[in-house]
């Protein structure tokens, strides 16, 4: 079984974001794996353990990614390509998709592992997208996968009515959420073996496509602006008696909030 | 003319509230606006649909569509929107919609958009307001392609009661299931028990529980409110709590006019799934959790000592 993951390189959601004029400033951020996509690899490698899967992992970006797609050799990851181009700096998701699209057609995979949403934008469409430009199979919000045969596995999704257990016909996409697996901290041998390992990096026209021809001069949408999102603000905090204070604090619920 | 067409937000069989926000955000734009519904028994909801703000209501009602399945979902929603014309296409803030979403737009050739929390038209230009980064910023997005498919985050548009469409059903023919993607089986979430994302208290429980008797103690509170009952990343992980629980970033997305959050601390990826309730109240032993930086109400005290006496308090004024 040949398996594709793919990971995006996001701003870490736990730091201070600044806004100005616009724009996000560049200032204090740091750069992480997606946690979802952490969730992808692990998934991965996992098969790859127990079934002896062949995996191949993905990034794309405007830039260096060579120290997360290092910490994916060193969970266990087999090859990966990055592709490397300044024009995905504003690239949409169908575009995204569209890259996508050409380097799982370059590769003869079985399974294609994606994060359910990147952490910067949230808008978890890219692997679905790619999935319905392949036209194959495609299961999102996936908890469990198991291996039935060569040709099938069965998901396990989280639903709106519940848990939704389905058999899954290869080659397919699958996104996976966080209650799939805990990834692993990579062992200190795996850190050494994953500086040697090389990565194939390449920008669009090496991947035999161009931005134009992924859609990305005539993007669906674009943003256009970022705006500070409008803090809370801390309100009354009660410490002291806890009857006391209970029953003070119901009391502002009822009469002054009005929401109990 | 606009014409927008909401994805109907059916679970078990009823319909959320969303569907009705939706509409009523829809005709506020000046959108004519239609509702498609899709399941194994939706033909009934037909006046419910209309009384929410619909003028047209194309069904879809086959007992294949019992469990869903994203292909079939998407397709009826795809020949809804061709029907009607559509401009656009709003989904309710679900799993439903987040899958279903993304194949759509492929279909209808439509930007797609998540989590949106405003729209604006302004003659042909479609602008949208949406968080992103675990809801520390907000992007304004410009639409280019002439289709739009949005999924509206929850609590983003509130219902007009005064507003209602009138009947004017359109039977769809089912599409044919998904062969690649076979539904087996669906457990079901227990039944009877009030929806997260719908409910107007929610009472979310953290790692202060410690175990099992204090998710208990908890629930027991969620239920004398009437309240959802959800919880936080780390409950999930040690296995007290479901994953369909989890409120977050990565989880359910709630609103509710009242959060209520015990003995959860605040991290980054919790406050981005339940900072757009109207009111928070924390209960947190620690006065330096993040968590009282958000809440309009924090009580610091033991959760063991707060919750039952918050229980008698309520029993009081519910008396």
């Amino acid at each position: 079984m040949k398996i594709l993951t793919t990971v995006k390189k996001v701003v870490d959601v736990e730091l201070n974001i600044h806004v100005e004029n616009g724009a996000i400033l560049d200032k204090g951020l740091q750069y992480v794996i997606n946690a979802w996509d952490e969730n992808a690899v692990e998934a991965a490698v996992q098969l790859k353990e127990s079934h002896k899967a062949d995996t191949t992992l993905v990034s794309l970006g405007s830039g260096d990614n060579t120290d997360i797609i290092r910490k994916c050799y060193a969970m266990g990851i087999d090859n990966a390509i990055h592709i490397d181009d300044p024009a995905l700096a504003k690239a949409d998701s169908p575009t995204f998709a569209r890259v996508l699209q050409k380097v799982y057609e370059a590769g003869d995979y079985d399974l294609v592992i994606t994060g359910k949403q990147a952490q910067d934008t949230d808008a978890g469409q890219a692997g679905i997208m790619l999935a319905e430009f392949l036209n194959i199979a495609c299961v999102s919000n996936v908890i469990k996968i198991e291996v039935t045969d060569d040709s099938h596995i069965q998901v396990s999704r989280l639903g709106d009515a519940g848990t939704e257990i389905l058999d899954v016909t290869l080659p397919a996409v699958i996104t996976v959420s966080d209650g799939i697996n805990e990834p692993r901290l990579p062992a200190m041998r795996g850190i050494m073996m994953a500086k040697k390992k090389k990565i194939n990096v390449m920008d669009l026209a090496g991947l035999g496509t161009s931005f134009e021809d992924v859609g990305g001069t005539a993007p669906t949408s674009e943003i256009k602006e970022f705006m500070p999102t409008e803090k809370r603000k801390g309100g009354q905090k009660f410490e002291g008696e806890p009857a006391e204070v209970t029953a003070k604090v119901v009391d502002l619920l009822v009469n002054e909030a009005k929401v109990l | 003319m606009t014409n927008i067409l909401v994805v109907a937000d059916i679970k078990q069989g009823e319909l959320k509230g969303s569907t009705a926000e939706l509409l009523s955000k829809a005709r506020a734009v000046g959108a004519d606006t239609a509702v498609v519904a899709v399941g194994s028994q939706v033909k009934e909801l037909a006046p419910q649909l209309a009384a929410a703000g619909s003028d047209t209501q194309y069904i879809l009602e086959d007992a294949s569509l019992e469990i869903f399945s994203a292909k079939p979902f998407a397709e009826a929603v795809v020949k809804a929107a061709n029907e009607f014309n559509a401009d656009m296409v709003w989904f309710g803030f679900s799993e439903t919609g987040k899958a279903a979403a993304p194949r759509v737009a492929v279909q209808l050739e439509a930007a797609c958009a998540t989590e949106i929390i405003d729209v604006t038209l302004d003659g042909d230009a479609v602008q949208i307001i949406r968080p992103a980064i675990a809801n520390k910023v907000l992007q304004k997005v410009t639409v280019n392609a002439p289709k739009l498919v949005a999924v509206v985050r929850a609590g983003a548009f509130e219902a007009d009661p005064e507003i209602a469409g009138k009947e004017n059903v359109v039977a769809l023919d089912p599409p044919e299931a998904d062969t690649a993607a076979k539904i087996k089986e669906l457990i079901s979430d227990a039944s009877g028990e009030i929806d997260l994302t719908d409910a107007d208290i929610v009472v979310s429980v953290g790692r202060g529980a410690k175990d099992q008797t204090g998710v208990d103690m908890v629930k027991a509170l969620a239920d004398d409110l009437a309240a959802g009952f959800g919880s936080s990343r780390a409950m999930v992980d040690a296995g007290l709590m479901a994953h369909n629980k989890q409120v977050g970033q990565t989880g359910k997305i709630v609103a509710p006019s009242l959060y209520i959050a015990v003995g959860i601390s605040g991290a980054i990826q919790h406050l981005a799934g339940m900072n757009g309730s109207k009111v928070i109240l924390a209960v947190n032993k620690d006065p330096e959790a993040p968590i009282f930086n958000v809440a309009d109400f924090g009580i610091v005290g033991d959760l063991f000592d707060v919750v039952p006496l918050l229980k008698e308090e309520i029993k009081k004024i519910r008396a």
